[in-house]
């Protein structure tokens, strides 16, 4: 079993909200892997090295969170990665749209700092236990 | 011997008296013709005319073939072409996008199908101007008979929607972008906000007024959220999640809501719901906003040492839209939520614009009384979504109570 801390992908095209992202990724006792400005680097990372845990902005260019969320799990190498999607639209149909791509969990944008650490310790307990 | 008739001059007389008859009628008939003629014609000048006189609608007839016998102005201007260039010349198939018509099961008989089953069609098509130019018609297709009843051929009356759809898509657009664009910024302001409030070394003072800072980036975004929302119901796309919801429970958590506020105006708030609770069949986030909506209004309006009642029953709702406390044979079960406060009230002659957006009585305005105004259009569209109603009555200076019903 590793015992380091918990690798997560972080990827939003927004430079502040990637930083608080990776900050409530440390304060969740994890570390951030790889930070992805777009989905297609996003992808690119998650290929190359798959992380323990992709947090992913749905609205970025390139490709969109849901895409690269089908495209983890369609690839054997990544179908095991969690994926916790971010989005500023908040409405039911976008939860339904994300979980159909196959995340495991949604926030809704603006979310809270605490909510945040709460659900990627969640999604990141199998690693360290 | 032969039997003679009249001497030959009376015999005269009379075929010139019949004669001179016969041409008085001849003469009546064509003048009653002349005239009929006339009118066809000054009926036929006024069809024309009318025709003619469309110059925003496309109006094309063809015969049975799909070939243009009529092309008015407004199809000119629309597909730029004259008359002369199209009449008996072309087919109204010319002015569609082939792909659309071999969608539609292929040529003329593709896009007037549904008018020959139904008698009439309407619908949106791409109608492909003389340069080239794509436009997004609502053309109604109808079939046109000759004067002895048979099938001569189709008429097609246009009107061109490009621009209308553009809006459309536009305020579609414009809806997303509301949504992402002023809710990003949200998520660092309030992230950050959070972070920082943390901070247990944070003094007091600079607690308080970040305290501020995130009251009103709260307030930010909720009025995004009533924008959004505003714009789903207007655009039909807002749907409910319904669940067993007890309105006991969500009256009780909109008391929660304004009690801080509430005890800091001075103003009393009267919880009155059934101990066993009101179970409605509901989207309870929708709910709970409508109410919040209702309870933080009656608060907002209620000056201090007012009063405020959420009083919550069982109640019976007739085929007129009456609702009353009797159980009655001709009545559907309904919950009512009564909202009474003891504030300004609304003057008589502004209450039926209450509802619309962005409204606000000038008792308000005179109070000087905060407020986005979209509380009551939203919380109307959510009853009406749940088959509910609401109402509002109010007397100047001393109250409004707020109906709210929903079928049990």
């Amino acid at each position: 079993m590793p015992t380091a801390a918990p690798r997560v992908l972080v990827a939003d095209d927004e430079d502040d909200i990637r930083a608080l992202v990776g900050l409530a990724v440390r304060r969740a006792g994890c570390t951030v892997a790889t930070e992805a400005a777009d989905g297609t680097q996003a992808l690119a990372a998650a290929r190359t090295d798959p992380p323990d845990l992709a947090v992913l902005d749905v609205s970025m260019p390139g490709a969109s969170g849901l895409e690269v969320c089908a495209a983890l799990r369609a690839d054997p190498a990544t179908a095991g990665v969690p994926v916790l999607l971010l989005s500023a639209g908040a409405s039911t149909d976008d939860v339904a749209r994300g979980l159909a791509a196959g995340a495991d969990a949604y926030l809704a944008k603006p979310f809270s700092v605490a909510g945040l650490v709460a659900r990627v310790r969640e999604l990141t307990s199998g690693v360290t236990a | 011997m032969t039997v003679l008739g009249p001497a030959p001059a009376e015999e005269l007389t009379r075929l010139r008296a019949e004669n001179a008859a016969l041409r008085a009628r001849m003469q009546h008939r064509d003048d009653e013709l002349e005239v009929a003629t006339r009118m066809l014609q000054a009926r036929a000048r006024t069809m024309t005319s009318v025709i003619d006189a469309v110059t925003e609608q496309s109006i094309i007839g063809t015969d049975v073939a799909g070939v243009i016998r009529v092309w008015n102005p407004g199809a000119e201007r629309m597909l730029g072409l004259p008359r002369a260039a199209v009449v008996r010349r072309r087919s109204i198939t010319d002015f569609h996008l082939p792909e659309e018509l071999e969608d539609a099961g292929g040529g003329l008989a593709g896009l007037v199908r549904t008018a020959q089953e139904q008698g009439s069609d309407v619908r949106d098509w791409t109608y492909v101007a003389a340069d080239g130019a794509e436009l997004t018609v609502s053309v109604a297709v109808t079939p046109r008979t000759d004067d002895r009843g048979v099938h001569a051929g189709w008429n097609f009356v246009g009107t061109d929607m490009t621009e209308a759809r553009a809006t459309e898509r536009m305020k579609d657009q414009f809806v997303s972008l509301i949504s992402h664009e002023l809710r990003t910024p949200l998520t660092s302001i309030l992230g950050y906000l959070e972070l920082v409030l943390d901070d247990p070394e944070l003094g007091a003072e600079a607690r308080a007024h970040l305290g501020t800072v995130e009251r009103n980036a709260q307030r930010l975004l909720r009025l995004v959220g009533d924008l959004l929302f505003t714009a789903q119901v207007d655009a039909g796309r807002f749907s409910l999640q319904p669940a067993d919801v007890d309105l006991a429970g969500v009256v009780r958590a909109a008391e929660e809501t304004v009690r801080v506020t509430a005890a800091a105006t001075g103003v009393e708030v009267v919880v009155d719901v059934p101990d066993g609770g009101l179970v409605v069949h509901g989207d309870a986030v929708r709910l709970g906003q409508a109410c919040d909506n209702l309870v933080s209004n009656a608060v907002k309006f209620t000056p201090a040492g007012g009063r405020v009642t959420l009083a919550l029953r069982s109640a019976w709702r007739t085929a007129d839209g009456a609702v009353v406390e009797a159980s009655r044979d001709d009545a559907v079960p309904v919950a009512r939520l009564a909202v009474s406060d003891t504030g300004i009230g609304i003057p008589a002659g502004e209450q039926g614009q209450l509802f619309a957006r962005f409204f606000r009585a000038s008792t308000a305005r005179r109070h000087a009384v905060p407020g986005v105004r979209l509380g009551l259009a939203i919380t109307r569209a959510i009853a009406a979504a749940h088959d509910g109603t609401l109402e509002v009555a109010s007397v100047e200076g001393r109250g409004t109570t707020s109906t709210l019903t929903l079928p049990l």
